[in-house]
């Protein structure tokens, strides 16, 4: 038996594929990141090695120090406006029985299976300054007067709006998840006790879902930092970069600007900060369980 | 006193859920209400309209002129193979990971697993250049492996949780019937993961199937181009006709919407259990 489950042989071919297909997708396309990162390629001529010229321009960059305060604020707008809603329609919808529940958690998920490519169009369309839907909404509330939504002083609020209402439905989604697997005898107590609506919620649901809360917040700042394809298609990070974000920025200097190289030490930084984020995070959380 | 109380509690719950629901589905209804009328009547105050006409057209101008049936093909058969492969090579290296007796096991699991914190986005360049350079740019590969890459981790995460919970007992029965390892990982121990692989497939089919921007990067011709594709190219050919442009957006929406609808339960369930344990 010993001698079956330490076959060299066997464990090689089992983990063979999963090893190849990280060194062949994940960890070559690095290598040659930070290889590229110290060049000036273009992408058509030949390259010069450089040095640390590109990270030393990357840091006097504002751009990409627009990108940083952008995810910045999308994870704050996540953490701030989309969790503690998401937070009480799920305790809402627990309280709910029978038909209406399944109906209105399967609406609320809807957003979240189409394609960014529809919604970015989609919002485009809504944020028309000629027949977009927001406007029109505006003006059954009285106010007149066209607003420019994607206006380099409104587009990162508006970026905002559609990231918050399209992720909505998957954070609920865990929360509902994570209220439901609490011990219905809890409640049942506290009812027993005279515990209100809020208090419930305050004193037993909320302590109760503090891994899930922290497992939420985690994921809700590094898709923050991860953001890329709902902006590259509805602003591409214009006007004049102000709604800029990491991702987007490589992508545009390495195919647009033909500044390959420069993109690629975006990219070995960008790898840098999602690591080192998702690490941090692991840790405080980790520390404040023990606690 | 305390009915009324009561009665005012669950109509605030009411407004609630109604207001939300309101605010996420509106958008689509707009969508798909314009998307059967003609682009002059779009010019209205109102919020939405009543076509004097329903125009099918529309649709018909959409799934002929966007791809739609070939983009949808190229869409199920790469997302397919993409679920199969992935919950292949993780159950594979789930079990030698956590049941096979070798010194690097948890070595390779967290190298395994690192793959969850690199944003796909950064891979972009050197996996254009990589894949330029050994011919399988254009080809559904391009896709493939990097789908098949960054969903692995995740499907290993949760394997790996699932294959621990399998009493020993029944593999060790196997053993003493003369199984070799290879019939113990794919008769006996995948048969008992069948939940777990419901929801490695849904996780995976949920991160890959609304993906563009590697197709748009790594594909050229229309060959293997998926279904966002449909909306991103109509909008250069369609540019002043709107109404056709919304036919087109709510037909590529609606393959996912509807299978979403169908199998919402058992979705709700897989992303619940991926996502609280990812």
């Amino acid at each position: 038996m010993k001698k079956l489950y330490s076959n060299k042989w066997v464990i090689f071919t089992l983990v063979l594929p999963g090893v190849l297909v990280f060194l062949f997708a994940i960890l070559a396309p690095i290598c040659l990141s930070v290889y590229y990162g110290f060049t000036d390629y273009t992408g058509m001529s030949e390259e010069n090695f450089i040095g640390l010229d590109n990270y030393v321009q990357l840091f006097h960059d504002s751009a990409f120090g627009r990108s940083l305060l952008n995810s910045l604020l999308l994870a704050i707008g996540f953490i701030c406006i989309q969790h503690p809603l998401a937070i009480i329609v799920a305790a809402v919808l627990d309280k709910l029985q029978g038909k209406a529940e399944g109906i209105f958690r399967c609406i609320y998920f809807i957003p979240n299976v189409i394609s960014v490519a529809v919604i970015a169009y989609l919002w485009k369309f809504i944020y028309n300054p000629d027949f977009g839907l927001l406007n029109n909404v505006l003006k059954i509330f009285g106010f007149e007067g066209q607003v420019n939504w994607l206006s380099q002083q409104n587009a990162i609020w508006s970026v905002l709006i559609v990231l918050i209402w399209h992720g909505f439905g998957w954070g609920m989604l865990i929360y509902y998840t994570g209220i439901k697997n609490i011990d219905p005898v809890l409640y049942e107590a506290a009812s027993i006790d005279g515990a209100g609506w809020w208090t419930t919620f305050y004193r037993i649901t909320l302590p109760l879902m503090k891994p899930v809360i922290q497992i939420n917040v985690t994921m809700a700042i590094i898709s923050a930092l991860k953001q890329m394809e709902t902006v590259y298609l509805l602003t591409n990070g214009g006007p004049a970069n102000s709604t800029q974000f990491a991702a987007n920025y490589l992508y545009q200097q390495a195919f647009k600007a033909f500044k390959y190289g420069y993109g690629n030490a975006i990219g070995v930084i960008f790898i840098i900060i999602c690591v080192a984020v998702t690490v941090l995070l692991n840790t405080v959380f980790r520390d404040k369980q023990e606690a | 006193m305390k009915t009324g109380r009561q009665k005012i509690g669950k109509a605030i719950l009411w407004v609630i859920l109604i207001a939300v629901a309101v605010i996420q589905l509106f958008p689509l209804i707009w969508l798909i209400d314009f998307s059967l009328g003609s682009s002059n009547e779009m010019f209205t105050s109102g919020l939405l309209i009543i076509p004097e006409k329903i125009r099918w057209d529309n649709y018909v101008k959409a799934f002929v002129d966007g791809n739609f049936l070939l983009y949808l093909k190229n869409s199920v058969l790469i997302n397919t193979l993409a679920v199969v492969l992935v919950v292949i090579i993780s159950i594979m290296a789930g079990y030698a990971c956590r049941r096979m007796r070798w010194k690097l096991n948890n070595f390779v699991k967290t190298v395994l697993l690192l793959g969850m914190m690199i944003p796909i986005h950064a891979t972009l360049l050197p996996n254009y250049k990589i894949y330029h350079s050994i011919g399988v740019i254009d080809t559904i590969w391009a896709l493939l492996i990097p789908y098949v890459a960054f969903s692995l981790p995740q499907g290993l995460f949760l394997m790996t949780g699932f294959i621990e919970s399998i009493p020993m007992e029944l593999e060790e029965a196997a053993v003493m019937d003369g199984c070799g390892i290879y019939r113990i990982v794919f008769q006996i121990v995948t048969p008992l993961l069948k939940p777990s692989i419901a929801t490695v497939a849904i996780m995976t089919f949920l991160n890959n199937w609304n993906e563009f921007i590697m197709a748009s990067t790594y594909l050229s011709s229309p060959t293997w181009k998926t279904l966002p594709f449909s909306v991103l190219e109509f909008t250069g050919e369609y540019s002043s006709n709107y109404a056709v442009q919304f036919a087109v957006m709510a037909l590529t929406a609606a393959p996912a919407v509807i299978v979403y609808i169908i199998l919402n339960k058992h979705i709700t369930k897989g992303v619940a259990m991926g996502a609280v344990k990812g």
